[in-house]
């Protein structure tokens, strides 16, 4: 554990920057839905909302780049001290995951605080229970189908080039995996597309629309959602399964790989 | 034995690192590692460490593949490879954090002994960051220690405390195999001497027997590797 924790701290140690960073861009981002001034409500929020998931797409980039950064520490050296060190493969890519989960989930919960403020600028207001939800239901469901397989999948990326570039060309593998990685996540969609809401669905958000009848003005919430509170399913539970699953497959994989890495 | 290759031969994408190299260390031994540039030294050091794995034969260290008995061997490579926001502090507890047998008091008298500054590597000379390596290394209680170059590209000064503590800091059940260039500075301290020469073998010899038949070690090196 005593190791765990030292793996841990060089993490913050290395990325505190990046992190710091990412969190503050946050503040950019809020000041620019402030300046969004549009006088027909509906077209403000749209804007909004969709400013806040251009932050969360560039979060999920930056978040990459982050632990992907293993390729300038093989140049200057320092993952040959690593590789050194007793914590078995799992532990290092254990600790480069968790931080970089942690600095997402951070982000992500805050993008759900700022999501909260942009509904109540338009004067819609949220029971507890949704509050809850958007601010940690819907980042936690959103990150496990996209930043937390991603993050997983970077490491295993960067591991993998790391691994065979001493006695072999590791550009090899690395291209083939960047290469065939759109052909797996087209794949992986299409399976779970098939297999969607076989489990009952996580009925996350169901107030939502109901807040918006307070919503006096020209647009009235019926004309924004066409929403059926009964036949609303919720969001699929499969997909977020099975990309949990196969995050865990990804980071097993790059702890195995780094068993077997050169420098 | 404390460390062993037999029959080792590591290829690279397009050169050979060393080729059917058969040599035992046994505990308690001072070994120089010379050669010329591209002779195989490095190669041999990072294979004994784990770093690399051998294309044929075999790499033991304390009777098992070197890479899972990691935490018992030291091993300090010619990259400099600290990371810049590294403080003296930082470094220990890095260190303290990650091996059991990292020995904290020792390493700050070998602070004081190297006069190793209290900042970040960023703003250190190469031959403090240098001697702040070696601090890390020599303050664990190992009984395998491999040097690649410890004294490459590090000032007279600097080159003189290191060399000062890997003889004062050396234990009789400890191994050293040091590789360098600086072969008349570190000539006293090897008892046994490998050359290398385009990956293979040219000599293993002890240093005190090149001594008595007259020549030394330094003399050898032009003969054997010229």
């Amino acid at each position: 554990m005593r190791r765990f924790l030292t793996l841990l701290w060089l993490e913050h140690r290395r990325n505190w920057a990046w992190a710091v960073s990412l969190l503050g861009s946050l503040a950019f981002w809020a000041w620019g839905i402030q300046q969004v001034r549009v006088t027909i409500l509906a077209h403000q929020l749209g804007i909004r909302v969709w400013l806040l998931a251009i932050a969360a797409a560039i979060g999920a980039v930056v978040l990459c780049l982050m632990v992907g950064r293993i390729r300038s520490e093989t140049r200057h050296g320092q993952y040959e001290l690593l590789l050194l060190t007793p914590p078995s493969g799992y532990a290092h890519v254990g600790a480069r995951y968790v931080y970089a989960v942690g600095v997402a989930f951070a982000y992500y919960i805050a993008i759900g605080f700022l999501s909260w403020w942009i509904f109540a600028l338009a004067g819609i207001h949220f029971d507890a229970r949704t509050l809850a939800e958007l601010i940690l239901a819907l980042p936690f469901y959103a990150m496990s189908v996209s930043v937390l397989p991603l993050l997983a999948w970077t490491i295993l990326l960067m591991v993998f080039v790391s691994a065979y570039r001493v006695s072999g060309p590791g550009w090899v593998p690395g291209t083939v995996m960047a290469l065939g990685t759109p052909f797996a996540v087209r794949w992986l969609a299409r399976g779970m597309f098939h297999i969607a809401y076989r489990l009952p669905g996580w009925r996350l958000l169901v107030d939502v629309p109901a807040a918006f009848p307070e919503w006096t003005g020209p647009l009235r919430a019926e004309s924004v959602f066409q929403f059926d509170p009964a036949a609303y399913q919720g969001f699929p539970l499969e997909p977020m399964l099975i990309l949990l699953a196969l995050t865990a497959v990804l980071l097993l994989v790059a702890g195995r790989i780094w068993q077997e890495v050169e420098a | 034995m404390l460390a062993r290759l037999e029959n080792v031969t590591k290829r690279y994408v397009k050169t050979e690192g060393v080729r059917d190299l058969s040599l035992d260390f046994p505990a308690g031994e001072i070994v120089g590692v010379l050669g010329l540039n591209g002779s195989g030294k490095s190669t041999l050091l990072k294979l004994l460490a784990g770093l690399l794995f051998p294309t044929s034969g075999t790499v033991s260290a304390f009777g098992r593949p070197p890479r899972a008995v990691r935490g018992r061997l030291v091993f300090l490579g010619e990259t400099d490879a600290l990371w810049s926001w590294m403080t003296p502090a930082d470094a220990c507890r890095f260190m303290e954090g990650l091996y059991a047998d990292f020995d904290v008091a020792r390493f700050h008298e070998l602070l004081e002994v190297l006069e190793v500054p209290r900042r970040k590597t960023k703003t250190m000379s190469k031959g403090e960051r240098g001697r702040l390596r070696l601090a890390m290394a020599l303050a664990r209680s190992a009984k395998l220690f491999l040097l690649d170059e410890p004294l490459a590209g590090i000032d007279l000064i600097s080159r003189e405390k290191i060399m000062r503590s890997l003889v004062h800091e050396w234990h009789t059940d400890e191994t050293i195999l040091l590789s360098t260039h600086e072969v008349a500075e570190a000539e006293g301290l090897f008892e046994r001497v490998v050359y290398l020469r385009e990956g293979r073998l040219a000599l293993d010899a002890r240093a005190e027997a090149l001594r008595a038949g007259g020549k030394g070690v330094v003399e050898t090196f032009k003969e054997v590797l010229a």
